[in-house]
């Protein structure tokens, strides 16, 4: 079993000065699993895969790729992965075509093998046209595709993709993904991006980090059960325009349906969703893990009403990345006073200190005292 | 060593891809076709020209080679291996590619030691076209002609070894260009003040200046200490070089 983690990590941490960009974090990635790496700017998403891709060393921790540790083996590590920085940077001068020669070259392929794998790779990216061309005359979206080819050329079982997405046009974006997916089941692929239907399109599972540590870890259900609050859409039609009504009675009427969900147990919340006139449409917000959508299915055939929607709403993730991660925004915002702020006060503190021991005025105990609690 | 060459060969395909190497060395030869035939020289408390000398020597050329290497060419040569990869990122990308950092530093060192070479024997057509062919203006003696050579060839070595080494602690070619010009120039005009200076003041500007190291080459004397200095200081300067590149896992 433990042959097939890919890529793991113990207690990484990298500090660029007394800046933590990351605190210990913890992860592992198995054989043929897609993980969107997840967070806000500045995070610690780069750091991470620069520090996988043996470009930066951690200052702190272990970290092993396909069994290799970037420390001793950067080389068996290098060899076994692809990696596709952020924004793709690649050297204008060249052609798309002597590009992925040259990524070949450093990756020891024979040349039949070379063709032959250049020829999907140029399939799966879509640089059949632009293969003569030179790089500073493609757009964006190009570049990254060929960014992409070359992560690909040498059929690395682990792949690391930085931002892979983030300038594609969307029917691009689909088309990657699905390819991605393609390639994913036996393959391990880490991708970052800021783009949570991407990460719900492609991963099975997501890890989402904040201002250098991990914040949520899991499949994708978990981590949106995480925020504790789930929210379902239920809609009860409620007049019917000419046709027959199919449930009992006569369709209920607007308070009464908003009553009886809000009785359903383990709903906190009832909010009404603007829809048109014949149906209503609720949001029942939960807090627990609970799957409230059985209760809501029992309530509305007991009363004989029409259900015309019932599900769990599948944006939360954005709700939860925003819960887990906006408080450190603002956190960030503020550190720009507060971290001067403490500073000049340990600076007072030791003039005090010093003020005291100079004028020996105090008595011996609360000298230690003041000592001891500066250190603490 | 595989590596080394897909790197070096990389690089060089890119100076000839892009006008800088053309410019380099096209602009070189110009300006130093200028110094060679029109600009007289200061030798024995006279100004002389190449035409004024009416012997059979190529001290003109290697007075001014020197001079034009370490202001324009090894400059703008060096100056984009590693301070333009940095500041693109390229470098990002080529350094996870299954490569030690060693192997692209002397991938890039030895691709800007060819294209100065290159420059080199480019200038290689004033002997031949003033001493062989199409004109005979007396017979040269070609010793001197070769050991100058070796003595620019070194010069170029040390100091694209140095240019190397200050583009690779900034992100910023002109910056790298400004510095490295700087630097060569100073080391080697600091060889003038020799003469004029006390005794051991002088002998340790001397010491360090290429000039001084260089001068026995121009005069057709091969000095094994200049030999010996102009390999240290690029070796020195390439292991500066691997440091500074090595240092970004560390910052």
């Amino acid at each position: 079993m433990s042959n097939d983690v890919m890529i793991y990590a113990n207690d990484l941490s990298k500090s660029f000065g007394s800046f933590k960009a990351l605190d210990q974090i913890n992860f592992e990635v198995r054989r043929g699993e897609i993980v969107g790496f997840l967070g806000p700017n500045g995070a610690g998403k780069s750091t991470t895969m620069r520090i996988l891709t043996c470009f930066i060393s951690p200052t702190g921790g272990v970290a092993r790729v396909n069994g290799h540790d970037v420390f001793d083996e950067p080389l068996q590590v290098r060899e076994s992965l692809g990696y596709l920085p952020q924004r793709a940077p690649l050297y204008l001068e060249m052609s798309v075509l002597e590009y992925l020669r040259f990524a070949a070259d450093l990756r020891h392929l024979d040349d039949s093998v070379f063709r032959k794998r250049a020829k999907s790779v140029v399939e799966v990216c879509g640089l059949a046209q632009v293969l003569g061309k030179e790089i500073r005359h493609l757009s964006h979206g190009y570049r990254q595709r060929v960014g992409l080819a070359q992560a690909l050329i040498h059929d690395p079982p682990i792949l690391i993709l930085d931002e892979p997405t983030s300038d594609l046009d969307p029917n691009e974006k689909a088309e990657f993904l699905d390819y991605l997916k393609q390639i994913g089941q036996e393959r391990t692929v880490l991708l970052s991006t800021h783009n949570l239907a991407e990460v719900e399109a492609s991963c099975g599972r997501a890890i989402i980090v904040s201002r250098g540590r991990i914040v949520a870890d899991g499949p994708l259900d978990e981590i949106r059960a995480k925020s504790g609050r789930v929210r379902y859409v239920v809609s009860v039609q409620e007049a019917v325009d000419g046709a027959a009504y199919r449930g009992r009675g006569t369709p209920p009427k607007k308070a009464e349906v908003e009553e009886a969900l809000g009785k359903v147990p383990g709903v906190k919340r009832v909010g009404e969703i603007r829809t048109d006139e014949r149906a209503h449409a609720y949001e029942l917000v939960s807090e627990q893990e609970v799957d409230l959508r059985p209760e809501v299915f029992k309530l509305i055939v007991d009363r004989g009403w029409v259900l015309l929607e019932l599900h769990r709403d599948s944006q939360t993730l954005e709700d939860v990345f925003r819960s887990l991660t906006i408080g450190d925004e603002r956190r960030n915002r503020q550190l720009g006073a507060s971290a001067d702020g403490p500073a000049d006060e340990e600076d007072d503190d030791d003039d005090e200190e010093g003020d005291d021991e100079e004028a020996a005025a105090a008595p011996s105990g609360h000298d230690e005292k003041v000592a001891k609690d500066d250190r603490s | 060593m595989r590596n080394i060459l897909i790197i070096a060969r990389r690089d060089l395909r890119a100076q000839f891809n892009s006008p800088v190497a053309y410019v380099v060395v096209g602009g070189a030869l110009l300006l130093i076709g200028v110094m060679f035939f029109m600009i007289p020289r200061m030798a024995g408390g006279f100004f002389v020209s190449f035409w004024d000398v009416d012997r059979a020597s190529m001290d003109q050329l290697f007075e001014y080679l020197p001079l034009v290497l370490s202001l324009f060419v090894i400059p703008a040569v060096t100056m984009r291996t590693l301070a333009a990869e940095k500041g693109s990122g390229t470098l990002e990308l080529l350094i996870t590619m299954p490569v030690r950092d060693s192997e692209v530093i002397l991938g890039k060192y030895i691709a800007a030691c060819a294209t100065v070479c290159i420059l080199l024997a480019g200038t290689l057509l004033y002997p031949i076209a003033m001493f062989t062919w199409p004109w005979h203006l007396g017979s040269l003696d070609w010793g001197p002609v070769w050991s100058g050579y070796l003595g620019c060839a070194l010069f170029s070595l040390a100091g694209v070894a140095l240019g190397m080494m200050l583009s690779s602690v900034t992100e910023s070619d002109v910056i790298a260009f400004f510095m490295t010009s700087g630097v060569l120039c100073v080391l080697y005009a600091v060889g003038w003040m020799v003469s004029v200076l006390p005794g051991g003041l002088g002998d340790a500007i001397g010491f360090v200046s290429f000039q001084t190291r260089y001068q026995a080459f121009a005069r057709g004397l091969i000095d094994t200490r200049a030999v010996i200095y102009f390999l240290s200081v690029a070796i020195v300067c390439l292991l500066v070089s691997f440091r500074s590149l090595e240092s970004r896992k560390w910052s």
